[in-house]
């Protein structure tokens, strides 16, 4: 089990220094897939916003502690932000296509990334399409535009376009709560088909999504990390009666 | 009893609705079919092919007028278009976090119901005066001026209606703000921000009072912007004044152009903004 991200003491304050995250440590281990649970407003999105410095997009926002990926703390002032997320890559709740065509989608971050070669966007856009596995579904109007799509192809089309730049690791916010069952079905197939291959950071309403799909799991309260652990133990055996009581539905 | 009581208020306006909207109609189909009937006779190749004849000659037309009209608004447009359209970005985009775009917003939007004359008059007393002669630039700077108010806003509105997660979700691919929003954000407002633009010429093309105080007129045929040039809104407001028969009739044929024009660009903006929503 190979460490991907150490994230130490790690505080996290809104606009007028409101107190959102609350000393956070945990390990996130490389191609796996570590699920963010807890009630709405526990700061699981906020702390997935962390690891690719969303929060930076608005001003008054203050980072404390660190979070260690590839030997550097993202949170210090010198780290290139494009760099960054070029590297951690995130599909959010809401399907958001680009208003281009779909291959156009793909290659946008392509481009970003000084690709010019039409033969290399071509096999890299058709790649990172049958890796999210939306090729067989698009491959006749690659050139129509992203809209004309369902919701779910969108968000299939979002996570391949995270792919194609070949991310470390992808955050995915809530990525089926707007859509329907069988697109969430397909979904959850894609994530655990990318195990192994990409570290998975996933924030989800959805205990028996987490259940599903992750291998670890972080269940959080009020800004604080409750219990993190393996997913098995989360929902068999849970340490913390706060857990327990969560999961076992009493709250939340 | 209540409910047969709403039934009738609600016919009875329903009714008062109806006339009022009617009586709307009935003027401006009466403007439009005026403008029509007298100027179609006014309309022959000589109108844009010559320039204006001595009274009493035959064979006269508006091609200075012509001309000059639309070098005014084409420059207009470059000069409004390029302040309106990067200003509403900043209103939309970077500026967004200071208090100042409020105010830039609710000043653009009383610059937009400011009288066109009085932007004239400024121009004229700014440029006009210290040069001393009207010249086609600052009838154009004037119609600019006019301009950026409306292309400004509705830039402004446009990009505020692309949703903030799109913006993130290029940031979240790497993309540095400049190409978030020239690549992803402009493209999803582009037919808007166009229509603006549209509307906004359409709207300077009938414009004549802020051209009497800026570009005056000029009864010879002339592509010489530093000197007074010919519009046709000021050149239908000296002949609609003229005592003379052909000038009536040119200015006619003159009205009937603009209003024609307005209103093919004024139905593209339309069209342009239907196709946006049906997405």
């Amino acid at each position: 089990m190979i460490p991907e991200i150490e994230v130490r003491n790690l505080n996290f304050y809104y606009t007028g220094g409101v107190h959102i995250l609350k000393n956070i440590n945990m390990t996130i281990y490389k191609n796996q897939v570590t699920a963010l649970i807890g009630p709405s407003g526990c700061g699981k999105t906020t702390l997935l916003r962390c690891f690719n410095r969303m929060h930076d997009l608005y001003a008054g926002n203050k980072y404390d502690g660190e979070i260690i990926f590839q030997g550097q703390n993202i949170l210090s002032k010198d780290t290139d932000l494009i760099e960054l997320r070029s590297k951690i890559g995130m599909v959010f709740q809401k399907p958001t296509p680009f208003p281009m065509s779909i291959f156009e989608n793909i290659a946008y971050g392509l481009k970003l990334r000084g690709i010019k070669n039409r033969g290399e966007l071509k096999s890299r856009v058709e790649k990172a399409l049958k890796d999210a596995a939306l090729w067989e579904e698009v491959k006749d109007k690659l050139n129509t535009n992203a809209f004309g799509l369902s919701g779910g192809q969108q968000q299939r089309l979002c996570i391949a376009r995270a792919l194609a730049v070949e991310p470390e690791i992808i955050l995915f916010d809530e990525p089926t709560s707007a859509l329907d069952p069988i697109s969430t079905g397909k979904i959850e197939e894609l994530i655990i088909s990318l195990k192994g291959r990409v570290t998975i950071i996933i924030v989800t309403h959805n205990m028996q999504q987490a259940a599903r799909i992750s291998d670890w799991t972080g269940f959080m309260m009020l800004g604080e990390l409750i219990e993190y652990d393996r997913t098995n133990k989360i929902f068999t055996v849970p340490s913390n009666k706060l857990t327990e009581d969560y999961i076992t539905g009493r709250f939340g | 009893m209540i409910l047969k009581k709403r039934k009738v208020i609600s016919s009875l306006a329903l009714f008062v609705c109806f006339l009022t909207a009617l009586w709307g109609i009935f003027w401006l189909s009466f403007i439009i079919i005026d403008v029509l009937r007298h100027g179609i006779t006014a309309i022959n190749p000589s109108l844009f092919l010559n320039d204006p004849a001595p009274p009493g000659e035959e064979g006269g037309g508006l091609r200075n007028a012509f001309v000059g009209h639309l070098l005014i608004t084409v420059f207009a447009t470059l000069i409004g278009v390029p302040v309106g359209v990067l200003g509403g970005t900043f209103l939309a985009e970077y500026g967004r976090k200071y208090n100042i775009s409020k105010v830039i917003s609710t000043l653009a939007d009383i610059m937009v119901s400011v009288p066109a004359i009085i932007i004239g008059a400024f121009i004229y007393a700014i440029i006009v005066k210290p040069l001393g002669h009207f010249s086609g630039w600052a009838g154009a700077i004037a119609l600019g001026i006019i301009m950026i108010p409306t292309v400004l806003r509705t830039t402004e509105n446009m990009l505020s209606l692309i949703p903030w997660t799109l913006r993130e979700a290029a940031f979240a691919l790497g993309a540095p703000y400049y190409k978030v929003i020239i690549q992803v954000v402009y493209r999803g407002a582009a037919t808007g921000i166009l229509t603006g633009i549209i509307l906004a010429i359409a709207r300077v093309t009938g414009e004549a009072a802020p051209l009497l105080f800026t570009a005056f007129n000029n009864n010879y045929f002339s592509l010489d912007m530093s000197q007074p040039i010919a519009s046709l809104t000021v050149t239908i407001f000296q002949y609609a004044m003229g005592p003379y028969e052909e000038w009536h009739a040119q200015a006619w044929g003159a009205a009937l152009m603009i209003t024609v024009f307005i209103l093919f660009a004024t139905i593209t903006g339309r069209l342009l903004i239907k196709r946006r929503y049906k997405g």
